[in-house]
């Protein structure tokens, strides 16, 4: 019956069997126009192409069990996504890393795999931060003007929270932000379920009180450079370790 | 050769960006720069947008047969959607092909499928934003040969202006030939167009309207249609496929990324219906009946849902329950797809306790919704359309569906039938009556816990190379009052109305039995703003009557005016095999009321028999 769909690792007794790779992926090309849905649905039929042991959701419409760690919004690439696959039984991650980029469209690709213990809390409660490369014409000036405002004023901008405009302040939410050359801005800002900051509202601020031509702004090109989460001693880490050993249950 | 580039915030900006961008999995990209390999560049367009033309079989028929020649590169194009167009046109961004972004304009063949009359206007915006001329007269040499192929081209006329060659019957047999002819004579296509269309009407089934000339009497109806150059056959000949089994199917296909109207895989089990309902067009111009084997169809299911990753295989045909073999293919499709996870959709079923057990394999878990289509709500009026479904058909599916869980279904019905009257739709809402009686009937132990029914209705549109070619079709003010009279006696808690808009019912009419007249009328209506004719938001007739009354044309002309029997038609120079004289034959036998018995039980020599392929042979 309804609210049977299970999609959280860890709670069902068949948790114990299964084994969950934590795949890191990057997109460009034409799926950064993808919706999250879309990209859901992607991955899921690309999993089955590659006919990787996948476990599937139960209920009226079994599913695969993929879990993403947070949404990317549309038209952002990324070079640092995470996607959680349960699968039936052990796999190498590297093969099944190998197996799955032979079935994903041109534009996604897996970069990584490494296991993870399916006892751990899920992906998506872990993020807590992300960096975006935000590139476009006078994104450099208008991020200096923003930083110049005086401390404690806050960066007011306008959002839509179901439906209703809403008044937000952004400054706490961004962590970080600096040129890597002349309008390739980075910013660091504070994710996940808690608190999120999206990189399309933090253009609005750059419109709002930088000056930002909104044109130049609708053309910025959006990258998700990194997720991170907890270490576990007051700093960040990426939920995967870039290369090397990976934690093994 | 250029490509198009969409800047950011346009893609931003409007809703559903995917649909622009191509990339799927299964898309084909070629080699360009491959020595000159590729020769042939075809660009398939459908006139809506990217979910509904993704969902067309014909589309990714043809663009795997296509891609699989070494010389071709075939790829696709939608209308886009108002607010994309719109950014198109502030930008002088021209209409793209989604796998190499080239413009429309610099393709060899703009191709259109033609599925359904309201989209003729879509057709003029996509080659308008093409860059290409619209009337196939203004064409220079550099411009693409914009063609056409699809049901609705059966009676092309109305669009005759705009399509530099037509295609009558089946794609997979003609285009072939058609590209053969093109590779073959490239330069004299180059220098002169006409020459290479002459060479392109000899092929069987190649329609070029140009070479045929139409004449009226005074009334408006059509005195002569001749061919206009020597050499060419006075009647064009339908193609068809005579053996299914050995033509290709895509066995891969485009998996679309974003969410599309039928987001499955089909699986065509058949072409043509050997039922002979009288108002349908396609049970007339798919005749003869031809079959897959069912190991071929098992073969194919398999391979398909292994390479596209769909959780989804829908069967497809005019009427699956007509499959010969229906009961071993999806116990051999269920055994294979069940374990994988995937399910099996049946569409088009006959209600009856096989069907329902089917149904209730199919979907372990769900119970998915129940569709069944009387048309018509008294016995005299489906002996009329030849609709052979009994009231008691009706009710012994109804309750064995309520036994099995079902809490009702969806009943399609047609207004505006010929002979219909008011008794006739009363008798939709009887039949709707004695299905609730039947439901309160049952012990409630045995019933589920609430009854839903939904009665539809849309609008009779006599359509042509049908028995009802001759009809007229009802008043707007007719139907506008039988619609009234059903919303009355309808009203009930379990039972939900849903009714089409006439103004649409009406244009439809008007194009489907057009004649060439038409042609400036489509394109006066075009430039006055008509899009997307099919979306009722965009829909407006008002636009359409003006074009009508500049042009010096009556709507009732087209609609409501009963033809008499030796009327010419403007499609009467397309042979679709079905003998005119079989359709007469027919519509006098409507209106006794007389049924005639479908392929399978008798066949009635309809004259399909001539294509010596499908049911009609080796009975
Ligand atoms: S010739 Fe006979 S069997 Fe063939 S389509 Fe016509 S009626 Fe049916």
């Amino acid at each position: 019956m309804a609210g049977e769909i299970s999609v959280s690792v860890g709670k069902n007794k068949e948790a114990e069997k299964t084994t969950v790779i934590r795949m890191r992926f990057a997109r460009s090309g034409p799926p950064v126009w993808l919706a999250h849905l879309d990209l859901m649905r992607t991955f899921e039929r690309s999993v089955r192409r590659a006919a990787l042991p996948i476990a599937y959701t139960r209920g009226f419409n079994p599913r695969p069990q993929l879990t993403f760690a947070l949404p990317l919004g549309v038209g952002l690439a990324t070079e640092d996504d995470y996607v959680d696959l349960t699968m039936l039984e052990p796999i190498d991650p590297q093969s099944a890393v190998d197996q799955l980029n032979l079935f994903l469209p041109s534009g996604l690709t897996v970069l990584t795999g490494g296991v993870v213990s399916a006892k751990d809390p899920s992906l998506m409660s872990l993020i807590q931060a992300a960096e975006y490369l935000l590139e476009g014409q006078g994104i450099s000036a208008a991020a200096k003007r923003i930083a110049g405002l005086p401390q404690g004023q806050p960066w007011l901008v306008e959002k839509n929270q179901k439906g209703n405009m809403v008044t937000v302040d952004i400054r706490p939410l961004l962590m970080d932000m600096y040129d890597e050359s002349l309008d390739r801005l980075f910013i660091q800002v504070k994710a996940g379920s808690k608190s999120n900051l999206r990189p399309k509202l933090f253009l609005d601020a750059l419109v709002r009180l930088g000056g930002l031509n909104p044109l130049a702004a609708a053309d910025t090109a959006i990258t998700r450079t990194k997720l991170l989460i907890a270490d576990g001693s007051g700093g960040l880490k990426s939920p995967l370790p870039r290369s090397g050993a990976f934690r093994q249950r | 050769m250029s490509t198009v580039n969409v800047p950011r915030h346009v893609l931003q900006s409007v809703i559903k960006p995917a649909r622009y961008v191509g990339g799927e999995w299964g898309s084909v990209h070629k080699d360009l720069s491959a020595d000159d390999q590729i020769r042939i560049r075809f660009a398939f367009c459908f006139p809506d947008t990217y979910e509904i033309g993704m969902s067309n079989l014909a589309l990714q028929i043809l663009y795997d047969l296509l891609n699989k020649r070494q010389d071709t590169w075939c790829e696709r194009c939608f209308a886009p959607w108002i607010d994309m167009a719109e950014q198109m046109r502030i930008l002088g961004l021209p209409l793209y092909s989604l796998e190499s972004y080239t413009p429309l304009r610099e393709f060899d063949f703009v191709g259109f499928t033609l599925q359904y009359e309201l989209s003729y206007t879509n057709v003029l915006s996509m080659l308008d934003l093409g860059g290409i001329p619209l009337l196939s007269a203004d064409r220079k040499s550099d411009d693409p040969l914009v063609i056409a192929g699809g049901p609705v081209t059966y009676n092309i006329e109305p669009m005759a202006d705009f399509f530099d060659l037509v295609i009558i019957g089946e794609g997979e047999e003609v285009l072939p030939e058609l590209l053969d002819l093109y590779d073959a004579n490239r330069s004299l296509v180059s220098r002169n167009r006409r020459e290479f269309l002459r060479l392109a009407a000899r092929i069987e089934g190649v329609y070029v309207p140009a070479f045929y000339h139409v004449s009226y009497h005074p009334d408006g109806t059509v005195a002569a249609i001749r061919p206009n150059e020597p050499g060419l056959p006075a009647r064009i000949r339908k193609r068809i496929i005579r053996d299914l089994d050995r033509v290709g199917f895509p066995l891969a296909g485009i998996v679309p990324s974003t969410e599309i109207v039928h987001d499955r895989i089909f699986l065509e089990l058949f072409r043509g219906c050997p039922r002979g309902c009288r108002f349908c067009q396609a049970g007339m111009i798919y005749r003869p009946v031809r079959e897959k084997s069912t190991d071929r169809l098992v073969d194919q299911a398999l391979a398909i849902e292994r390479a596209t990753g769909y959780d989804e295989l829908g069967l497809l045909s005019l009427s699956t329950s007509d499959y010969s073999e229906l009961a071993e293919l999806t116990d051999r499709l269920l055994c294979h797809l069940t374990p994988r996870q995937t399910s099996l959709s049946l569409p088009s079923l006959r209600l009856d306790s096989f069907s329902l057990e089917l149904m209730e394999k199919a979907s372990k878990t769900r119970k998915s919704g129940l569709t069944f289509a009387p048309e018509a709500g008294t016995q005299r009026l489906r002996d009329v359309i030849n609709k052979n479904i009994t009231e008691d058909d009706l009710l012994t599916a109804m309750r064995l569906a309520f036994l099995g869980g079902w809490k009702g279904a969806k009943l399609y019905f047609m207004l505006g039938l010929p002979t219909e009257t008011m008794d006739d739709v009363e008798g939709i809402a009887d039949l709707t009556r004695k299905i609730e009686a039947l439901y309160n009937e049952l012990p409630k132990s045995r019933r589920p816990r609430r009854l839903e029914m939904t009665v539809s209705t849309a609008l009779f549109v006599p359509k042509p190379f049908t028995p009802f070619q001759w009809a007229a079709q009802a008043t707007p003010q007719q139907l506008d009052e039988r619609i009234r009279r059903l919303r009355t006696l309808l009203r009930s808690r379990s039972v939900k109305y849903q009714w089409h808009d006439t103004d649409t019912s009406r244009l439809e009419a008007i194009l489907a039995r057009g004649d060439r007249r038409l042609g400036p009328v489509i394109l006066a209506a075009w430039q006055r703003g008509a899009r997307f004719d099919a979306w009722q938001e965009h829909f407006q007739m008002r636009i359409w009557i003006e074009a009508l009354q500049a042009a010096g044309l009556d709507p009732d002309f087209y609609t409501v005016r009963e033809r008499s029997e030796d009327e010419i038609f403007p499609w009467s120079h397309i042979d679709i095999g079905v003998s005119q004289s079989y359709l007469l034959s027919e519509y006098r036998r409507a209106q006794l009321a007389q049924t005639t018995p479908q392929c399978r039980d008798a066949c009635s020599f309809c004259g399909a028999e001539s294509f010596e392929g499908g049911i009609c042979i080796g009975r």
